[in-house]
């Protein structure tokens, strides 16, 4: 199957991430409120830059209000018009916006709880709402939650909720850099497969399986796009981005220049969530945005080394570096450096054996 | 200036309109027709962001000038498909997930439509050469693939049609692959970004930028510029009316130049006129005069005696160092069996979001100075827009517009004050969109990096000691430089428990192009020398990779660099999911690839030659226009 020329190798690489600001404390702040028609309103300072947030809290507020992700209408992103949710980035939207809303949209809901529960005369705590109805277990009594907020209204209460979610992160030591900058942290793992053209220097990556723990998906189709546009990232910049200056001038000043992954480029990434639920936050997810590029260059060069036997130490690695690396590769070298290891390995062993 | 008539078909409508004619067809659909749902990315026909169809050809609008248009037959992503209603393509591209920050989105729609218009049986292989020429940033394709092939199935029939409906949900609406709310509005072009707004009575801004990376301002003469019929006003760091000074941790860039640049593409001067053509001429017309400096361009050389200084504020032009100790490095290395030293570098890269920054700014009739524009951190802009201007916090107003991308791109406040000091000037709405030119110079950049590893570790794989020295480029201004310093330190050292480590990182100023936040923060650059390092004792050790990161793996209870006690801790389930997933096959890394039997699986891509997949092209259609 494969030529002398082309030649392929797989690699690994871990890695971890903090979740929300690092090493001080965040927070979020949301206001939600059931609305005529059981629909459902969330008012928070920033969310959408494309990474499906916006769904995201939809999903969050509709299951805890007990209505659908189509009713919730988001009000969003205006420092003057709603409370403020600090910025879009350090993997803190779902983390910290999520839970502020969860929270938000929980005090709403109870709010129409209390009232549902004294006009049909049960225990609040047996009240049930999902996907536009609201019942009360072991009983007959159901509703539309249109109807419930009617309810709710006709007895003079407007169900409205708040909330404000806090991230306790605490600041480095000035010495020794002490501290707990996270509450929360992620782990990932990926693996590359590539085939390197040793005529041209070109690599290819052909496979990449990923694993992230991310707490818990609220929605895996958007975890799966978060990865696998993270894993893109970190291929251009493995393979082939480089924004270039002479004396400070912009030698790459375009997409002609500056060469970024196209379709062809895209290796089949195989994604493999994994749910370790956050102890400290009500919906008990973390976050994916930042984490799933952190391994992809390094599982790419650890993979070319396995091809090629050269190990690229100064990213990107363009084809001009491969063949530069392959000229100055000594044929048989790798094999008289592992006898070494292997020796070495092999005394350790024995060592350790006799301990 | 003499006008040109474009007679034309638009999305099945007649349109005659008289329109100058230095237009591009882009410009005649956004400006004079108000279709701004095809989006300009780059204005040089690399990104794709901007194609339509001519006469039924997929071309890049950029490239197209207005009056080539005469008499063709257009069609845009409006016109796809019935107001309210969305295509099967589009439809998928909704199923799937395949529109994130939607910016590229119509031109890969009608990229996509071309696809399977052109070759309704188009392959898998096929599909993805056909959707070559336009870049997506934040999917990384796979569900755009995923898409087309949903589409092509739907509209042969092969696939019935409620494959582009929402999945069932049981009974939770958490952990649901709940289609994207905003899909519909990004997959029809009706999503309005910031350069799509457009306001009575608004001016367009363009800025004076720095030719040169280090020199003292001289003088500024704005006086023609300003005497020039349509200009309302030129503004110049000395129409700040407060503090100047914004950035993320140091407050350290002006709004525009004061006394001098700092880099090349660093914003001088500001012209607000009543359309582009003029605030471009304008700019032409405003005199600096520059005393070059010596200019500092390798992070190495910054912290050097008698380096050029950059800020005043930090002689040694250092912006920040962090330190991280944990237990006894010297006892560490003292007790390790094998010690590996080596040094590891990432270059500088660009967030190549394909919406270049844009924006809008007003004041309101409660003279609430109000900006629109895609920044990710509104919070913090309305604090330091409130010093900079001299307003109370509540007078300043920020709403975020729908982010293009972002990548950390956008946190930093390189445009939104002189916006503000236009609008405040003039009274009037004012619009600021970059080119991708200036986009490239102006914004910050992922911080290049060096960085010195040794690593100690014992014969049975387990880390003693490690000593992890970073240097970073913070380029001319100090934006997110701190916290990226932060975060690379904190988690340098991977995800490993080392009782023992010596962690520095530190970022300096030079002339290049500032630095700042970018996706991950720090962390890739850190980790990649890491995660090389973890193969290289791998190797040296005779050891399976995922094996000597099991053997040092950070579990529950275990402390962290900074030494925080861990209370939960997953790498034992991701390397097992991906070592499992993977089909990996035991083995040290030696340069093993011609022997394993693990690649090639049914989990991989072929490899590809460019050229070598179009296998069918409809019968009128030519080389150049399939390049189109």
């Amino acid at each position: 199957m494969m030529t002398n020329r082309m030649k392929r190798g797989r690699g690994m690489a871990a890695s971890w991430y903090g979740i929300a600001r690092t090493a001080t404390i965040d927070r979020a702040g949301a206001w939600a409120e059931l609305d005529d028609g059981g629909t459902g309103k969330v008012v928070t300072g920033v969310t959408e830059i494309g990474e499906g947030i916006l769904t995201v809290l939809a999903q969050v507020a509709a299951e805890e209000m007990g209505i659908r992700p189509e009713d919730v209408t988001i009000g969003d992103n205006d420092t003057s018009r709603a409370p403020e949710a600090a910025h879009a980035g350090a993997t803190r939207q779902t983390y910290m916006i999520g839970n502020s809303v969860a929270l938000a949209a929980r005090e709403a809901r109870n709010a129409l709880f209390e009232e549902i529960a004294d006009h049909w005369d049960v225990p609040v705590e047996s009240l049930r709402a999902f996907n536009g109805e609201l019942w009360a277990e072991d009983t007959n009594l159901r509703m539309t939650m249109e109807d419930a907020v009617a309810t709710c209204k006709g007895r003079g209460v407007v169900p409205v909720g708040s909330a404000s979610f806090t991230a306790h992160g605490t600041g480095l030591d000035p010495v020794d850099g002490s501290g707990s900058p996270w509450q929360a942290y992620v782990f990932g793992t990926q693996v590359a497969e590539v085939e390197v053209d040793t005529w041209t220097g070109e690599v290819q990556v052909l496979g990449i399986w990923a694993a992230h723990d991310v707490g818990r998906a609220i929605n895996p189709r958007g975890v799966e796009g978060q990865i696998e546009g993270g894993v893109v990232q970190g291929l251009g910049q493995a393979l082939m981005e480089e924004y270039t200056t002479e004396k400070g001038h912009a030698i790459t000043h375009g997409f002609a220049k500056y060469i970024l992954p196209t379709s062809l480029d895209i290796p089949q990434i195989n994604c493999s969530i994994v749910e370790d639920p956050d102890p400290k936050s009500p919906l008990r997810a973390k976050g994916i945005g930042e984490p799933a590029l952190v391994p992809t260059a390094p599982a790419i060069m650890n993979a070319i080394y396995d091809a090629i036997g050269v190990r690229i130490k100064s990213l990107p690695a363009t084809p001009e570096k491969i063949l530069e690396a392959l000229r100055n590769h000594v044929p048989g070298r790798e094999q008289i450096a592992q006898s070494a290891r292997l020796e070495r390995a092999e005394a350790a062993r024995h060592q350790s054996a006799k301990a | 200036m003499p006008k040109l008539r474009i007679e034309a078909e638009v999305n099945g409508r007649k349109v005659d309109r008289e329109t100058e004619p230095h237009k591009r067809l882009l410009d005649f659909l956004r400006d004079d027709l108000n279709l701004t749902g095809t989006k300009e990315g780059c204005g040089a026909g690399e990104c794709g962001t901007c194609s339509v169809f001519v006469d039924g050809k997929l071309v890049k609008s950029c490239l197209m000038p207005a009056g080539k248009a005469n008499g063709a037959k257009i069609e845009t992503i409006e016109g796809l498909a019935k107001p309210g209603d969305l295509t099967p393509v589009q439809r998928a591209f909704h199923k799937t997930g395949a529109s994130q920050c939607g910016y590229c989105i119509p031109g890969m729609v009608m990229a996509a439509t071309s696809a399977l218009r052109e070759n309704p049986q188009a392959d898998i292989e096929e599909i993805k050469e056909r959707l070559g020429g336009n870049i997506c940033r934040c999917t990384g394709y796979t569900k755009i693939f995923e898409a087309v092939e949903i589409a092509k199935g739907v509209i042969a029939g092969t696939v019935p049609e409620t494959a582009l409906e929402e999945d069932m949900v049981d009974d939770s609406f958490i952990g649901a692959n709940v289609r994207r709310l905003d899909a519909p509005s990004k997959v029809s072009g009706r999503l309005k970004y910031a350069a799509d707004m457009k306001l009575p009575d608004m001016l367009q801004m363009q800025v004076l930028r720095s030719p040169h990376a280090h020199a003292r301002i001289l003088s500024i003469d704005t006086s023609e510029a300003e005497a020039m019929d349509g200009v309302a006003c030129v503004i110049t760091a000395q129409d700040v009316p407060g503090t100047d000074g914004f950035g993320v941790f140091v407050h350290d860039q002006p709004i525009m130049a004061r006394d001098k640049v700092r880099h090349v593409g660093e914003a001088v001067a500001a012209v607000a006129a009543e359309d582009l053509v003029t605030a471009r001429r304008a700019l032409s017309k405003i005199k600096v005069e520059y005393e070059e400096l010596p200019g500092l361009f390798d992070p190495g050389e910054a912290m050097a005696p008698g380096a050029p200084v950059i800020h005043d504020y930090a002689q040694d032009n250092l912006i920040k160092h962090i330190p991280v100790r944990k237990g006894d490095v010297a006892a560490g290395f003292a007790e390790a069996d094998l010690i590996l030293e080596d040094d590891f570098s990432t270059q500088q890269v660009e967030h190549a979001y394909l919406e270049p920054e844009a924006g809008v700014a007003y004041v309101d009739p409660d003279d609430v100075v109000v900006v629109i524009s895609p920044s990710q951190n509104i919070s913090h802009h309305r604090h330091m827009l409130a010093e900079i201007i001299a307003k109370p916090i509540n007078k300043v107003r920020f709403i975020m517009s729908p982010v293009g991308g972002g990548f950390g791109g956008k946190e930093d406040m390189i445009y939104q004050g002189m916006l503000a000091l236009a609008a405040m000037k003039t009274h009037r709405p004012v619009q600021l969109n970059f080119t991708r030119e200036e986009s490239l110079i102006a914004s910050a950049k992922r911080h290049p990096s060096r960085v010195h590893y040794r690593m100690g570790l014992k014969w049975d794989g387990r880390i003693t000691a490690i000593e992890f020295d970073m240097l970073s480029d913070g380029g001319a201004f100090g934006m997110s430089s701190e916290g990226v310093m932060r975060k690379a330190a904190i988690l340098s050292c991977g995800p490993y428990e080392v009782h023992n480590l010596k962690v520095d990182t530190r970022v300096v100023y030079t002339n290049n192009t500032p630095s700042g936040a970018f996706r991950t923060f720090g962390g890739m650059q850190a980790q990649f020398a890491t995660e090389s390092m973890m193969d290289m004792a791998a190797e040296a050790l005779d050891m399976d990779p995922f094996e000597i990161r099991r053997v040092n793996m950070m579990k529950v209870g275990a402390k962290t660099h900074t030494q925080q006690t861990l209370e939960t801790a997953s790498l034992d389930r991701v390397l097992d999911a991906a070592e499992q997933a993977s089909r990996w096959e035991k083995g040290a890394p030696r340069v093993r690839g011609a022997t394993r039997k693990d690649l090639n699986g049914p989990d991989t891509r072929q490899p590809c030659t460019l050229g070598a997949r179009i296998k069918k092209a409809s019968k009128d259609s030519d080389e150049s226009e399939r390049v189109a």
